[in-house]
């Protein structure tokens, strides 16, 4: 299977099964698209008509063939009868605190209260949650705990308290305990990053970009714009964050856009503008009768603006700037082993979220779906079958994924979302699908252009 | 020298295992939180190697 696309005047072949890039001219263009390459007679006599060359029309059909031959082009799929692997928990992400000292409207967790009383997670649970990981994560030598919310530095006593306890029996049981905090940055001072900092905790921060397009969302309880405060904590982390000479974990800013702000790019500027290298921004999850969710109009200003980004992403780096965007980082020559191309997040199986009284959910989004809940950190059995649903919801187990060019960037999409939406979790979709597939062209067009940078 | 195709990666996605070590970070906690892209994802075993 290929997938054909032009992007920035320049025509890129992606073979799907291979993983290969590959940059046409317009006559391997005219083979491969029009699928002439299968009739070489065929082609001859179209492209003649074209002003080609026999001899050109032959060359290259030829490198053609001896790419097929290599297995680099229009390979067949190898995987079809894929088996994934047992249920070990890797990861866990704790709900640390299920209330938010903003209100952003776009939040799933529902202004931090994810649909349930406001609540932090006590010290206990959260010591549960970890025993409960390491007991469920087998062979695994390096597991991971994220601290969400709701907003996780409002229960900071616990985050500190829980990496100490975590650091301690992942050495007792010869582990590796990965950190990582997802943070509004409102309480973000100079105790809590001297913490993060030195306990190599990965931090991810939220803004949204421009001073409007932030505070339009992103409001405090009493309707005021957070923008000023949180920028100017983002920034002096980073700062500390760059002269931290210890060993350190990343730090990501990241950003949602939603339909008010089709301009992103502009926001993805913005943020770099001020000096920081390494951004994310998300399409909003949200139901159609969000005022701010994307529709289906919307997608065209989508596709173009991901473009502008894409540009403005590949000007930075040729002036000589290391910068990156989450979703352009596609590494095509190593990157991810099977299981995890064809299985995505693990959501359910082998990532879990736990609620602040320990409830465990297949991931943060789905807390709250009362026909997802798992079971509790504290004991008791687990539902196998919901378990085996989440372990075998490959892209092969998705019939949508299964013919598409971008499975095995994508990975199936998110479960999560394909539940809101379709009430299915082996049923992406169709918004997310078209926004993944716009987003991987402009990763593979920027892949092949920091090619001509290196 | 292919004079029509400029060959930019060759993955190396098909001789991958079926079975990976499952040692690398979970996606969703890398940097997003409500997309999944493992494309960008490294494998921890080349990477500590
Ligand atoms: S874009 Fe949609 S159909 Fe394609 S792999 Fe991703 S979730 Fe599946």
């Amino acid at each position: 299977m290929i997938h054909c696309f032009t992007l920035g005047g320049v025509k890129l072949v992606y073979d799907v099964h291979s993983h290969s890039l590959h940059e046409v001219d317009d006559l391997a263009w005219a083979l491969l698209y029009w699928e002439l390459y299968q009739e070489p007679e065929r082609a001859m006599s179209v492209l003649l008509t074209e002003g080609y060359t026999g001899e050109e029309i032959g060359e290259a059909l030829e490198e053609i063939a001896r790419l097929r031959a290599d297995r680099l082009l229009c390979t067949a799929d190898p995987f079809s009868g894929y088996e994934p692997p047992a249920f070990v928990v890797k990861a866990l992400c704790l709900n640390v605190a299920h209330n938010c000292n903003l209100s952003c409207r776009y939040c799933f967790a529902g202004a931090g209260s994810l649909g349930q009383t406001a609540v932090l997670m006590p010290s206990s649970t959260a010591r549960q949650a970890v025993d409960f990981l390491l007991s469920h994560s087998g062979t695994r030598q390096n597991v991971e705990i994220d601290f969400f919310g709701g907003e996780p530095l409002l229960n900071m006593p616990v985050v500190e308290a829980t990496v100490a306890y975590a650091r301690e029996r992942g050495r007792a049981e010869g582990k590796e305990i990965g950190f990582t905090i997802t943070t509004n940055a409102v309480l973000l001072d100079e105790h809590i990053s001297r913490f993060l900092l030195e306990n190599g905790i990965n931090v991810v921060l939220s803004i949204d970009g421009r001073p409007e397009v932030h505070d339009r969302l992103r409001q405090t309880h009493g309707g005021k714009g957070s923008h000023a405060q949180v920028l100017s904590h983002i920034m002096q982390y980073l700062q500390r964050h760059r002269e931290w000479s210890g060993p350190k974990g990343y730090c990501y800013v990241r950003g949602t856009f939603t339909r008010y702000n089709l301009d992103f790019a502009q926001d993805f500027r913005y943020l770099a503008g001020l000096g920081i290298d390494e951004i994310s921004l998300e399409p909003v999850v949200a139901r159609p009768t969000d005022d701010y969710s994307l529709r289906g109009e919307d997608l065209s200003a989508v596709a173009a603006e991901y473009e502008r980004l894409a540009e403005a992403y590949l000007e930075m780096n040729a002036g000589g700037r290391d910068i990156r965007f989450f979703h352009f980082e596609i590494d095509l020559d190593g990157g991810p082993c099977l299981p995890k191309l064809l299985s995505g997040c693990g959501a359910g199986h082998s990532y879990l979220a736990v609620t602040a009284q320990g409830d465990l959910y297949p991931c943060h989004q789905f807390i709250g779906r009362e026909a997802y809940r798992l079971g509790n950190v504290s004991g008791g059995s687990l539902p196998t079958e919901l378990i085996e649903q989440f372990r075998t919801a490959h892209i092969y187990a998705k019939p949508k994924c299964r013919q598409c060019w971008a499975k095995f960037l994508c990975s199936g999409g998110c479960q999560a979302h394909c539940h809101l939406e379709n009430n299915n979790i082996l049923e992406p979709p169709e918004l997310a699908c078209q926004m993944m597939r716009q987003r991987l062209e402009c990763a593979l067009y920027v892949r092949s252009r920091k090619e001509q940078l290196l | 020298m292919a004079k029509h195709i400029k060959t930019i990666t060759r993955s190396r996605l098909l001789k991958r295992e079926h079975t990976g070590c499952g040692e690398c970070q979970t996606s969703c906690q890398s940097a997003c939180k409500t997309s999944c892209t493992v494309g960008n994802q490294t494998c921890l075993n080349t990477k500590t190697k």
